[in-house]
């Protein structure tokens, strides 16, 4: 499908409304070829030739035409403007219907800022492209045929001789075309990087000020402010060359109407009175001349915008959802790597990962960074497929399961918090927006939350900034951990979650885990021994692979990576306590 | 605090203020050479353009009759000078007020962004990003229609209007009067619509403010979205916010609609009076009224009310960017409240020696976060600070960088009062390590490089090494040169804390303040880190807020802090000892091994 094909689409579901708002803008074109003749009515027969009872009946007609014109342009350019506003409505849609599918492999290749223009900047132009575009050229095509036509009656050879201008149009048009089209993708790339830099920036503003780099910062957007103005200027200064050819040609209309019209009167093969008329329907002809060049733009900037917009949505996730996936709404929470690998980027991620887990158990995950941990989690929700092995829960492939039903079963709180900009009690109930406020308090208790959201000055209904700016590093993953909680998951994964709380809040929430109703799987990934000590398997990674595994009592004495983090994490505990 | 959440909406300002409009010629003001010579030539030409139809009407009335065709040559060569002069200064009036136009949004745009680099971290806590984003970039690219072709335009057409007008006076005075008394029919519609449209058009660039927010933080977010399922929610919220736009949007653009068939409306009801009320004139003797004087006249008045078309035309548009233009002026009177003082000075090269004195700080009026804090740490120390969480560790440090300004008391480095020194001379020695480690979309080269251009890849490459990032950073695709995006998803969060570390210490701060900084970092990196740091940190005073207890051990001294106050204070021995809240908190760390 080609970008505007695929714009098109959308328009199909207006073709009513479409064809209601062409019929009118017809009507305002004939009404706009009538007007001048009840003018010229009141002027030359009423005014001129003094036939004065003519003029209540012109007067009423003027002033009808007029009334009618004008209602009939407000309700088409009503009628164009729904047209477009629900097809931009109905595209914001699917393009953000889409962006909610995309795996992480998009997200890590596409920018924020990129995103965001094709949902804003990008889709202005498919605005102005229905809402006014298309009218103004079917209006103006309308009364350039009429002219035509009108002139062709009155005499053939005039009418071909000002059709002397219609190639250099067509070779304008033609050059115009080929030459804006890269100024006006320039500019579009342009706009979207502008966008990522000030989003970027504006994300980041605590690094910038703690750096003190604001100058650099502001040297680096002024690069991209004039990168930005000069691919507007390049632009202009190559529709420039062209747009004034066209009012030019307008003009050599008046010439040519003026030499050869003239010279056909003197030599008799059309009265004066002929060329009295075709004068008249002269600015018909020059008016869509002289606006062309615009338009030209108009159209280009909006094939440009379809295709940015076509081509960010027609990426397809790879993670996709299976054909016929097996019905499993509940899941138990048995899990099983089996022989497990990811690759990515040219580099191994993990490898070779095999381990099982039964029902109502608990996994720690310790191992250095970037060993491969959170990978696994990620390859459990689904958010990388592996790229061999088999990812098992109850015994099903987590491939064959309905993808929604499979994560909707899972509950993670994550490495690196998000929050919304919402109130609390709203980014709690994230998983479950249909909870009741007992059940967000009571999973904000288990957390260890619900104390210091009740100090804040609006309790639960303080509102947290975007990323949970405002909250501490504490505070904001116990909410998120209060957000995993809520699911009741049949499997919960804690992903580094308790790194920046104290070890009592830390013993406290793990007292509260053991609470948990239903019985459900829990995935700990940690750096400290104190939040997996308890686990029924704990897995030791590096490199990717799983070095060692068992519980704490055999691992604490294995002599290896486990040991080693135990003794210097806990080696002086016995020393402290004898001196205690 | 009062936040405001994507779907909140900002609130709005009631008087239509004309200042924003003069606000806005300061800044055309500068290109005002280029603007006369494109109103010049855009006068000129339409001055000249007014001549074709005479030369047509010359060729019928002259030289047909006269069967003169080299007469007729000579009016089509006077045509085609002109088409070529109209030619010409269409194009140096698009070129010119192409480069006016942006040149104007380039400059409101940098105002806005330098502003904005001067705003303090509530700014940016107090809103979402997405609200901020759609000024700098959306809201100033929609001046841009205005500033290129509505100024001119306007004010060529103001000059025609006066130049038929002119012509009208000069035909005859009291059919000219009776054309204007359209004028205030026009300004009675456009008073009734005026308060409406205005409302309208503020409230539609609040539904886009409110949408952009919630896809930039859709877009952010989306690994809570996907791992919550709440795809279908999301969308039901977007298409609220989306529905919500489409109808302010379609709500202000019909008043817009409304003026082109009021002005047509009004031009027909004023010809018709001009009609009957000439014909009847024309019986009456002394009036002046001929039948060619009336003739003469109505040719003038369709060319009054065209300009007045794109008066109208233009006036849609500045009602539209008067509602953008009240929001990117707002931000940019946006106070700075952390700001250097007018005798500030540069700080010297920092020793180390930080005190605080008596130091009270509240996020919000009344509620104190810290109440009268006192210590010194002196030169080359490390101090830790630890206690629950939201006890105030941060803001301790945040205070030190003077993101915030104490409410009292005094923060004191090298015994200068950190107010009177300049905020970057200040920052610039500071090497500070937050929570939440972000990374910019680039090269890991570049990320480690923020802090300072001037280091070379040697001394990038050797942070890298005292953190223990670069075994790590080797081992992806590029090396060093590795594009990361600004999610920083490809890296681990322990990762980034690395390389945002390497980013601390390579900006060779004389004050180092590490908030969590290995939070996500194993234990065994973690000892080869600090061993590293070691060495580092000889000599420089450094900051400390950990919850692995085994990471501050070894500090100078510890604090405990809670409750907006230090509560103890000594070496990890003496508070140990003391057997309080810190030795409860190091001991509940065992607590787990007890059972």
């Amino acid at each position: 499908m080609t970008p505007v094909k695929w714009v098109y689409s959308f328009l199909k579901k207006y073709k009513m409304k479409m064809a209601a708002g062409i019929l009118m803008t017809t009507g305002i074109a004939a009404l706009t070829i009538v007007s001048p003749y009840i003018s010229g009515i009141i002027v030359d027969d009423v005014i001129g030739n003094g036939i004065t009872d003519l003029l209540p009946v012109m007067i009423a007609c003027l002033l009808s035409v007029t009334l009618v014109k004008g209602i009939l342009r407000y309700s088409s350019q009503v009628m164009f403007e729904t047209c477009s506003q629900g097809v931009l409505y109905n595209m914001r849609d699917t393009v953000y219907r889409k962006l909610l599918q995309e795996d992480f492999n998009f997200y890590n290749k596409n920018r924020t800022g990129d995103l965001m223009s094709r949902q804003t900047g990008d889709m202005d132009a498919i605005r102005h492209f229905i809402a006014y575009v298309i009218y103004a050229v079917y209006e103006n095509v309308l009364l350039l045929s009429f002219a035509l036509l009108m002139i062709f009656t009155v005499n053939v050879k005039l009418a071909l001789c000002m059709l002397v201008v219609l190639p250099f149009t067509a070779l304008t048009t033609y050059k115009q075309s080929s030459k804006v089209r890269p100024a006006f993708q320039l500019i579009r790339q342009q706009f979207s990087s502008l966008n990522t830099f000030v989003q970027e920036n504006i994300s980041g503003n605590r690094v910038v000020k703690a750096f003190a780099r604001e100058d650099y910062e502001i040297e680096k957007f002024n690069r991209e402010n004039d990168a930005y103005r000069d691919a507007e200027l390049n632009a202009s200064a190559t529709w420039k060359k062209y747009i004034p050819v066209f009012e030019f040609l307008s003009n050599i209309l008046t010439v040519v109407l003026m030499v050869y019209g003239g010279y056909m009167v003197i030599q008799g093969e059309i009265t004066l009175g002929n060329l009295v008329t075709v004068n008249g329907y002269l600015w018909m002809l020059t008016m869509p001349l002289r606006m062309a060049g615009w338009w030209i733009n108009d159209i280009h900037r909006f094939t440009t915008s379809a295709e940015k917009i076509y081509n960010t949505y027609k990426q397809e996730p790879e993670v996709m959802m299976p054909g016929k996936p097996v019905e499993h709404k509940r899941m138990d929470g048995d899990v099983e790597f089996r022989n497990v690998c990811y690759h990515a980027e040219d580099a191994d991620i993990i490898s070779d990962i095999s381990f099982k887990v039964k029902q109502g158990q608990t996994v720690g995950i310790i191992g250095s960074t970037g060993s491969g941990k959170s990978t696994i989690m990620n390859l459990l929700c689904r958010f990388y497929d592996v790229t061999s092995g088999e990812v098992l829960v109850d015994g099903i492939n987590v491939k064959d399961l309905d993808l929604y039903e499979l994560r909707d079963n899972i509950g993670m709180a994550m490495q690196d918090v998000f929050l919304f900009s919402d109130t609390i009690e709203g980014n709690i109930a994230y998983g479950r927006p249909d909870c009741s406020f007992e059940q967000v308090k009571k999973a904000a208790k288990m957390a260890d939350a619900n104390l210091f959201i009740q100090e804040m000055p609006d309790g639960y209904d303080t509102i947290v900034g975007e990323r949970g700016v405002g909250l501490s590093g504490g505070q904001k993953q116990r909410i998120s951990l209060a957000r995993a909680l809520l699911k009741d998951p049949a499997i919960l994964i804690l992903d580094d979650t308790t790194s920046a709380v104290d070890m009592e809040t830390e013993s406290y929430i793990q007292q509260q885990l053991k609470n948990i109703q239903r019985e459900c799987t829990i995935f700990i990934i940690a750096y400290r021994i104190s939040s997996i000590k308890d686990a029924d398997l704990i897995l030791v990674m590096d490199k990717g692979r799983i070095v060692e595994q068992g519980t704490h009592e055999e691992l604490s004495k294995a002599g290896g990576y486990y040991e080693a983090a135990f003794r210097h994490q806990y080696g002086d505990f016995r020393e402290n306590v004898t001196e205690a | 605090m009062a936040r405001n959440k994507y779907d909140v909406d900002e609130i709005l300002e009631d008087k239509f203020d004309i200042n924003q409009l003069k606000r806005l010629a300061g800044y055309i003001a500068p290109y005002k050479k280029q603007m006369a010579a494109v109103l010049f030539l855009m006068l000129s030409a339409s001055a000249l353009g007014m001549l074709i139809p005479r030369f047509f009407m010359a060729v019928m009335d002259v030289c047909i009759p006269q069967k003169d065709m080299r007469a007729i040559w000579t009016y089509a060569g006077l045509t085609i000078l002109i088409a070529l002069y109209t030619c010409i200064s269409l194009r140096i009036k698009i070129t010119l007020m192409t480069r006016v136009g942006q040149s104007v949004i380039h400059n409101i745009r940098y105002d806005i962004f330098v502003h904005l680099q001067e705003l303090p971290f509530s700014y940016y806590d107090e809103r979402p990003h997405g609200k901020i984003q759609v000024r700098v970039v959306n809201y100033v690219n929609s001046l841009s229609d205005l500033l290129s072709n509505g100024i001119i335009n306007t004010i060529t057409d103001l000059c025609n209007l006066f130049f038929i007008m002119f012509f009208m006076l000069s035909i005859n005075v009291r059919l000219t009067l009776v054309c204007l008394c359209g004028l205030p029919m026009l300004t009675t519609v456009v008073v009734f619509l005026k308060r409406r449209q205005r409302r309208a058009w503020q409230i539609q660039s609040n539904k886009q403010s409110n949408l952009n927010a919630y896809i930039a933080e859709s877009i952010n977010g989306i690994r809570v979205t996907q791992s919550f399922v709440r795809e279908e929610e999301n969308s039901g919220i977007f298409n609220r916010l989306s529905g919500g736009y489409r109808e302010a949007w379609m709500r202000a653009v019909k008043f817009n609609f409304v003026m082109f068939p009021s002005v047509d409306i009004i031009s027909a009801i004023t010809t018709s009076f001009i009609y009957v009320l000439g014909i009847a004139w024309m019986s009456q003797a002394g009036s002046g009224i001929t039948v060619g004087v009336l003739i003469a006249f109505t040719a003038y008045i369709g060319r009054f009310w065209q300009p007045i078309n794109t008066l109208a035309s233009f006036y849609n548009s500045v009602l539209t960017a008067i509602s953008y233009l009240e929001r990117i002026f707002e931000t940019i009177d946006e106070p700075v409240l952390v700001k250097d003082k007018a005798d500030a000075y540069e700080m010297p090269q920092i020793h180390g020696k930080v005190e605080f004195k008596d130091v009270t700080f509240s996020y919000e009026d009344g509620i104190e976060i810290l109440k009268k804090i006192n210590f010194t740490v002196k030169q080359g120390q490390t101090a830790a600070i630890v206690g629950p969480t939201g006890a105030g560790k941060t803001t301790i440090v945040n205070l030190l960088s003077r993101f915030y300004n104490v409410d009292s008391g005094e923060v004191l480095i090298d015994g200068i009062n950190i107010e009177d020194v300049t905020i970057k001379s200040l920052r610039r020695q500071m090497g500070v390590m937050m929570q939440d480690s972000f990374i910019f979309s680039g090269t890991i080269m570049d990320n480690i490089r923020y802090g300072n251009d001037e280091v070379s890849d040697e001394m990038v490459i050797r942070a890298a090494k005292t953190v223990c990032a670069h075994d790590f950073i080797m081992e992806m695709e590029n090396g060093y040169y590795t594009q990361v995006n600004e999610r920083g998803s490809r890296l681990s969060a322990g990762q980034r804390q690395l390389i945002s570390f390497a980013r601390a210490l390579l900006s060779d701060p004389r004050i180092l303040i590490l908030d969590e900084a290995t939070s996500s970092i194993d234990t065994e990196t973690e000892i080869l880190l600090q061993q590293g740091l070691a060495r580092l940190l000889e000599g420089r005073t450094s900051f400390i807020i950990a919850h692995r207890l085994s990471t501050i051990k070894n500090a100078d001294f510890i604090m405990y802090v809670d409750h907006g106050g230090i509560r103890e204070i000594g070496s990890h021995e003496e508070l140990l000892e003391k057997k309080g809240d810190y030795y409860n908190l190091y001991m509940s760390q065992y607590d787990f091994l007890k059972n």
